[in-house]
């Protein structure tokens, strides 16, 4: 229990922390957020007086529950075992006592009791419960009988009188603790897990709308303690059970229905006038306790029944207005607890008005119904403060919830409807429930498989190509990430905010889900920065912290993809340039002694563009980008001194729009196509001066070299070495290249590159 | 009177093209020393007799160097050299600025382009000798971003793609030194603008017209950045001597 307490407040916690955060509908409010990094609690909150406390409580319901069975183990006890007969009388179905078992199959007519008290019993003795008698005449004599019986037990000895005549005296024993069975000790478990839930959201946080759980959930443990009490009848109910059995169930009941309808007008969102149908509901719900428990009412069982609900339909109502008013994925998910709860609670109200003339299956249903139905009540409670903790918790829960409804209504149907016998109904409608399950699971399963494994592969998709951006632009990482997760969540509402949040969490009730902006990438300019999601699915789904780790997992293969990507660069990088120097070292070398060698100035040059070639490609393989305006820098300063050494002036004109990064590809293809275009110039035009324009604009890029030499007709050149690899290098840009003449003398080639961009 | 001249340069024909241009370049009598490696520069040079205490009764006025050499990088000798009072040349087949720059940084007067044709050789050499060195765009950007680092900036670390080529770096370490910038580690603004401008690919001339001065006032200031590098150089280089206890 200790463990339990210590641990539990985190599980809490998301319950209760977003009650204030739905004050402004819509948009993020400060208020969320900085709750929000307000911080997970503390466990040291925990270890002061609210751990004590818990403990306290705890060792309260213990005791509590021992107590209960210590009582209920003192109870006088016959040796034998009741059943209804086929004519609605109470038979003697087995006894290990020598004297009883003599009268097995014999019809139990009365109970004298030591002090000569006198009681009649029939097959009704055998009801456990009065609170699921719809008739108040029955119910009356339910309680009745069982008081008499009770007080006709509570001394040492008493006479069974059965049919034919026959009585036997028998001595009364304490049944003790061994004889109270597993379903009491199993539903007393369940209520003191309710009973310790409830205390912890309660010392959580003790506001209005955690008040009202602990209402219910407390309500519903006692619940639970009645039907344990129950479970451990033979003949009668202890006193003062008999009389207090209804109005105390009854009131656990509306006060569990009040306090839904007023807890859905409160979360997740506080609609307009929710005060009013607080009040109505509590007003309702008290003048209810009072006239049913005055007797005032007739049909009480159908004024209970119909008023619980009603005001869970009522309930229903309210969390469809407030999903609409804001999409919190919270009201979906309770809205579909309350309808199946709901639809249970009117199928077993139908299925016991049904069966209300065959007394020997009603007795069957009250005694099987509302137990499932209570117990499933109380799993949904438990389950109430760990919604937004585990998806596959809540996944598993519900399957299994709408399966046993399944059969639970099935098994109804069949006794109610067919009078089947309980074993072949029972066996029938589980039988039909698992296979329906079987079918439905794979149906269902197959759907969702399909729409992940379409995910995947986009999210991977995704991933890779959002690394390699971020590699690119650091600065964006935010807004790259905040799209990932829009993809995998679909949120309804995507912000950046400038704080850092350590670690990865759901807030406010399962609606919306913090993640802390990585640093994937080194740039010192990155602030710390958190993106929140809200409203999962469009608003159609809880966040868990399956989803918090989910968004850990891919921000981290994110960080992988990212760091993978550099370390290929950076591989590749050094790679290169180890080429480059070789190249460099060993080829440049050569290339200059065969230089100087040369036999003939065409040899010579020949060699010299070789070489120049070479050193333009080392250095290309060394640099992985070159900005444009340092390019061209060194285009002009290079051409200028070639040009001046041949006596011909130049004519630079040079406009970008945008400074661009040249790719290797890019920068070496424009030097060369220029040098050569250039050396064609030195060498053949016997031009006076070169004009040189370099235009980009919008991605185009214009180059025109013009000279005003000899050359004429182009289209007649011999397309040599030195042109052919300029028509090679603008094409690898996928551009084209052309010469004309100018008129008044002189050669022009143009070069335009319609997407500079497009090829890297 | 005779030039002395110091060739160090590993390649044969390298050598003898080299010796070409020199004698082309000046009218004077020149005596040419040639040199394959380090060893036998230091040698000619004088650095390996420390007892010999009077220096050699003519000194060099002119010395090439070539970086890639067998016994080690030319740069070591330029660093040897820095107060051997001669006009120091590189030659080299790196025309990077990351060959060019730290030799530059170790007192290198000028340097020349291997490959280029022998009458731009000779055009250029002159120029050197008259004090009118080059200054390609990449190393002015180069001399820009170390200067506006202050003392000890790590040169081009500022200017992406071209410090991450740390591959044609040479071995010897960047002097490292933090403090407020002094006198010789500052750049005037006209030198700055120059620097700027011919970081730009602008010529000399283009240089003159865009600030109103005469063409030989820029080239005073490239000769001053010159000096000012290879000054800041050397005390960064003094500092962090210092500091490790070497002097």
């Amino acid at each position: 229990m200790r463990l339990r307490g210590a641990n539990s407040p985190s599980a809490a916690e998301p319950a209760t922390s977003g009650y204030h955060a739905s004050t402004d509908p819509g948009a993020l409010d400060s208020g969320l957020i900085d709750r929000s990094f307000g911080g997970t609690e503390p466990l040291s909150r925990w270890m002061g007086w609210r751990l004590r406390l818990l403990v306290v409580s705890a060792l309260l319901g213990c005791v509590a529950v021992l107590l209960l069975a210590r009582w209920l183990a003192e109870a006088p006890h016959i040796e034998a075992s009741w059943k209804v007969g086929p004519h609605g009388q109470l038979e003697l179905a087995s006894s290990s006592d020598p004297l009883l078992k003599l009268q097995e199959g014999r019809t139990l007519l009365g109970v004298i009791g030591g002090d000569n008290s006198m009681a009649v019993v029939d097959a009704l003795t055998l009801r456990r419960s009065s609170r699921w008698l719809s008739d108040d005449i029955e119910r009356e004599r339910h309680r009745a009988m069982h008081e008499q019986l009770s007080t006709a037990l509570s001394r040492d000895k008493v006479k069974l009188f059965f049919s034919e005549g026959e009585m036997v005296e028998q001595a009364l024993a304490q049944r003790g603790l061994g004889s109270l069975g597993a379903m009491f000790w199993l539903l007393s478990g369940l209520a003191l897990v309710l009973y310790l839930v409830a205390m912890v959201v309660l010392l959580a946080r003790p506001t209005a709308r955690n008040l009202l759980y602990v209402l219910a959930a407390l309500c519903q443990a006692g619940n639970l303690a009645f039907i344990a009490i129950e479970s451990t009848m033979e003949l009668a109910l202890p006193l003062p059970l008999p009389h207090w059995n209804m109005p105390v169930r009854m009131s656990f009941d509306l006060l569990t229905a009040a306090a839904a309808v007023h807890a859905s007008a409160l979360h997740p969102r506080r609609i307009h006038g929710a005060a009013g149908v607080a009040w109505l509901g509590w007003l309702g719900v008290a003048t209810l306790i009072v006239l049913l428990g005055s007797g005032q009412l007739t049909g009480a069982w159908w004024w209970l029944q119909g008023s619980v609900t009603a005001m869970c339909l009522v309930s229903i109502g309210l969390l469809t207005w407030s999903h609409r008013i804001e999409p919190h994925p919270f009201a979906i998910v309770m809205r579909r607890f309350g309808v199946l709860a709901v639809s249970s609670w009117v199928l077993l109200t139908l299925a016991l008005t049904a069966a209300n003339s065959v007394p020997l299956v009603q007795q069957q249903i009250a005694a099987v119904g509302p137990t499932i139905w209570y117990v499933f009540l109380a799993s949904l409670l438990l389950l109430l403060p760990f919604l937004s903790k585990s998806q596959q918790v809540m996944r598993e829960f519900s399957l299994l919830a709408a399966i046993s409804t399944v059969a639970t209504s099935l098994d109804l149907l069949f006794v109610a409807a067919f009078s089947l016998g309980q074993f072949a109904s029972l066996t029938l409608a589980l039988f039909l429930s698992l296979g329906l399950y079987s079918g439905a699971r794979q149906w269902l399963l197959n759907r969702l498989r399909n729409q992940n494994v379409l995910t995947t592969e986009r999210m991977f998709e995704k991933l890779y190509r959002i690394a390699r951006e971020v590699e690119a632009h650091p600065e964006r990482t935010p807004a790259l990430l905040t799209q990932l997760l829009r993809d995998l969540f679909e949120p309804m509402e995507a912000v950046v905010i400038d704080k850092r949040s350590l670690v990865t969490r759901v807030t406010g009730g399962g609606s919306t889900l913090l993640i802390p902006v990585p640093e994937l990438a080194h740039s010192e300019t990155l602030e710390a920065s958190s993106i929140v999601i809200r409203f999962a699915h469009h608003g159609r789904r809880l966040f868990t912290s399956e989803d918090a780790r989910l968004a850990d997992r891919v921000v981290e293969q994110l960080r992988r993809a990212v760091a993978f990507d550099k370390a290929v660069e950076q591989g590749r990088s050094e790679e290169r340039l180890r080429l480059a120097q070789d190249l460099h070292d060993d080829i440049g070398a050569r290339l200059l002694t065969l230089m100087y060698k040369a036999q003939s100035p065409e040899m010579e040059n020949y060699v010299r563009h070789t070489l120049q070639d070479l050193k333009t490609l080392t250095r290309g393989l060394a640099a992985p980008n070159h900005p444009l305006s340092h390019a061209s820098a060194e285009w002009k300063s290079d051409l200028t001194q070639r040009l001046t050494a041949a006596h011909i002036s130049l004519g630079w004109s040079f406009s970008a729009d945008l400074d661009i990064s040249l790719t290797v590809v890019q920068w070496s293809a424009l030097t060369r196509v220029m040098r050569e275009l250039v050396s064609n110039v030195i060498a053949h035009s016997q031009a006076r001066r070169v004009d040189i324009e370099f235009l980009l604009e919008g991605d185009r890029l214009d180059l025109s070299v013009t000279d005003n030499g000899v050359g004429r007709n182009p289209q007649a050149w011999a397309h040599g070495l030195g042109l052919g690899g300029v028509r090679k290098r603008v094409k690898q840009l996928s551009g084209e290249v052309e010469w004309r003449e100018v008129p008044g003398g002189g050669i022009c080639c143009r070069v335009c590159i319609r997407q500079l961009s497009e090829r890297t | 009177m005779a030039i002395k001249v110091l060739i160090v340069e590993d390649n044969p024909v390298a050598r003898s093209f080299l010796c070409r241009v020199v004698r082309e370049s000046f009218s004077d009598t020149i005596i040419i020393t040639e040199a394959g490696d380090l060893e036998s520069a230091r040698r000619h040079v004088g650095l390996l007799d420390p007892q010999r205490s009077e220096p050699l009764a003519e000194p060099f006025k002119l010395v090439l160097v070539d970086l890639e050499l067998p016994d080690g990088n030319g740069m070591e000798l330029l660093a040897e050299l820095a107060r051997y009072p001669a006009t120091k040349i590189v030659t080299t087949l790196y025309s990077d600025d990351d060959h060019l720059f730290p030799a530059l940084q170790c007192g290198a007067d000028g340097y020349l382009l291997k490959e280029d044709r022998f009458e731009v050789l000779v055009e250029e050499l002159q120029k050197i000798v008259r004090g009118q060195p080059p200054l390609s765009p990449a190393i002015a950007r180069r001399l820009l971003s170390h200067f506006r680092q202050g003392p000890g900036g790590m040169g081009g670390l500022a200017e992406p793609g071209l410090a991450g080529t740390s591959g044609f770096q040479s071995s010897r370490p960047m002097p490292l030194g933090r403090g407020a910038p002094l006198d010789h580690e500052r750049l005037t603004p006209r030198e700055s603008e120059v620097l700027t401008y011919l970081s730009k690919g602008f010529t000399i001339k283009e240089i003159a017209n865009l600030m109103g001065i005469k063409w030989f006032t820029v080239n005073d200031h490239i000769k001053s950045i010159y000096k000012k590098l290879n000054v800041s150089s050397r005390a960064e280089a003094a500092v962090l001597a210092s500091k490790q206890g070497l002097v």
